[in-house]
């Protein structure tokens, strides 16, 4: 299995998209963490300038989520699941592998945004004299819950790419159901308590602890146990569908 | 019992699509040593028939084995099987050597045996390329590559000969000797009989996803009987008329008429006035034996 996951780590990295889809996401997110380092007035509610911060790797989750995806979809697209199902005929194996791979890089690449979100934005703040608040349990908990989001959102990237394996209609589905679906069906009276909570959104936020607004998110542990419980439940349904579906090309 | 058992054995393989029986009750045997042609015209189930063989494609019924065992089973493929489907398919992003370690590090297999492949298919200059901008024939020989990673001694391969120049054809055909040569087993599918014609030892023709003919490539060319081809517009009458005779004809629209000669053809043709375009004889050649051979399963025998 370890031979498995670090030929699915070599896969991601030798192609220019998987650069793409992280550094770029990551570069965003540095530049606006400068920005609102060096303009926001982290007053009332949003006193709480490291919450406030972390809130904006947000973006490199969503990107993990869509380089799970493009760990599976890429192999249908390209055809290249034929080779690598003949090397390994096992295909939830196959699909393992990739689900270790996606988990161990969403897990490095969500400390490493955490860890650049979080010194470059107190370095700054601090430097206009504003007080942070900033205790190091609380950063802890942020980075490393944060790291953990980014890590199963990969997962259930992975379980979406091997349900859906056309890669555009999986990235484009999954963006319309985080960002209008649940938004949408959240909205609904008798449903605003519990998909905002519960959503694939919520149980993201409540896991990173970055939680704002009226929402009352979970804590980060049952917040955690409600991601991972969504990311099994796609990885059940996909890894399934993989093996007993036909590879065709 | 392992060592007894052939290096590929179909039996009784059958695949339903929906409505179309894609591949219908095929057995057959591929030994050591010996290069095996699978042919057929385009759609008669070849490529489905290696997939299932290669656990790709489940079957609806019957079993696809190698050294026995069903691929699924095997415990380390790619060391006991090497396979080229479509023309190798990589990311067109991955160079061609990273696409060789992808599959040597999921095998555990070391990185330096994509550097010996490349050599030994020519594609040392091109293996940091990256595939996409690759030329149909250098992704032939890279799927070969890949097909050759584990050094298996069971080959299977799709159309290896696609889109490859006349010096690539002869390339891949004494490349396929070789390997043969070295002892292993080859089973190589074409629509193109020319190509399989100097390389196999045997063949296995299907079509319409049933065989309809597996002999050594010898025993198959010396059985040929020859006949008299006749094409032209009213072949279709012709064929009623030289049936309602008594002769042996196959085809719908090309006619291959087996006992009569060209002067009894002629006489039918002028006594009812009919328009045909050519009326010739065949040959041994291996193409009017594989024409016959698949055209004759589509008649409505």
């Amino acid at each position: 299995m370890i031979r498995l996951v670090g030929s699915e780590i070599f896969k991601l990295r030798t192609t220019r998209t998987f650069y793409g889809v992280t550094l770029l996401p990551l570069a965003l997110v540095v530049i606006i963490v400068v920005v609102a380092s060096l303009t926001a007035k982290f007053t009332g509610d949003s006193r709480d300038v490291l919450l406030q911060l972390m809130g904006i790797t947000g973006l490199t989750q969503i990107f993990t989520l869509v380089l799970g995806i493009l760990a599976v979809t890429s192999e249908y697209r390209h055809g290249t699941i034929t080779p690598s199902a003949l090397v390994v005929p096992d295909r939830i194996r196959l699909g393992l592998g990739k689900l270790g791979a996606t988990l161990l890089v969403g897990l490095i690449y969500g400390l490493l945004s955490g860890l650049l979100v979080t010194l470059i934005g107190l370095l700054l703040v601090s430097s206009r004299n504003i007080p942070t608040e900033a205790t190091f349990s609380h950063a802890a908990k942020l980075i490393v819950g944060g790291a953990i989001a980014t890590a199963l959102y990969g997962a259930v990237g992975v379980g979406i790419g091997a349900i859906i394996r056309n890669q555009v209609g999986a990235i484009v589905g999954s963006l319309i159901y985080l960002f209008l679906v649940e938004n949408l069906v959240g909205a609904i009276s008798g449903l605003d308590k519990i998909v905002p909570v519960y959503g694939l959104n919520g149980a993201g936020t409540a896991l990173s602890g970055t939680g704002t607004g009226s929402t009352d998110y979970l804590a980060q542990v049952p917040g955690g146990l409600v991601l991972l419980a969504w990311a099994a439940v796609l990885l059940a349904i996909g890894l399934t569908m993989m093996r007993s579906r036909d590879v065709t090309a | 019992m392992a060592a007894m058992a052939h290096a590929i054995e179909v039996s009784g393989l059958s695949k339903r699509f929906g409505e179309v029986l894609a591949v219908d009750g095929l057995s057959f045997t591929v030994d050591e040593g010996r290069i095996t042609g699978f042919l057929g015209p385009n759609g008669a189930g070849k490529t489905t028939t290696l997939r299932m063989l290669l656990g790709l494609i489940s079957p609806t019924s019957g079993t696809a084995t190698i050294e026995g065992s069903a691929y699924a089973t095997l415990h380390d493929p790619t060391r006991i099987v090497g396979a080229l489907l479509d023309g190798g398919l990589f990311h067109p992003g991955r160079s061609g050597r990273n696409h060789l370690r992808t599959m040597a590090r999921a095998a555990g297999i070391a990185d330096r045996r994509a550097d010996e492949l490349l050599e030994l298919v020519a594609l040392a200059d091109a293996g940091d390329r990256r595939a996409g901008g690759y030329s149909l024939g250098m992704r032939q020989r890279l799927g070969l590559a890949a097909a050759l990673l584990g050094d298996p001694r069971v080959l299977v391969l799709d159309e290896p000969a696609n889109g490859l120049d006349p010096q690539g054809i002869r390339w891949l055909r004494d490349f396929l000797r070789s390997l043969a040569r070295e002892g292993r087993a080859i089973l190589v599918s074409s629509h193109v009989l020319a190509e399989v014609s100097q390389t196999a030892d045997d063949v296995v023709v299907i079509a319409k996803g049933r065989s309809v003919a597996q002999a050594p490539l010898a025993e198959i060319m010396a059985s040929s009987g020859g006949g008299m081809k006749v094409v032209g517009p009213d072949t279709g009458r012709l064929r009623e008329l030289l049936l309602a005779d008594g002769a042996q004809v196959s085809g719908d629209v090309d006619l291959l008429v087996r006992n009569r000669t060209g002067e009894q053809i002629g006489r039918v043709v002028a006594q009812h006035q009919l328009v045909i375009a050519e009326l010739s004889p065949i040959g041994s050649s291996l193409e009017d034996i594989f024409f016959e051979l698949t055209e004759a399963s589509g008649g409505p025998s």
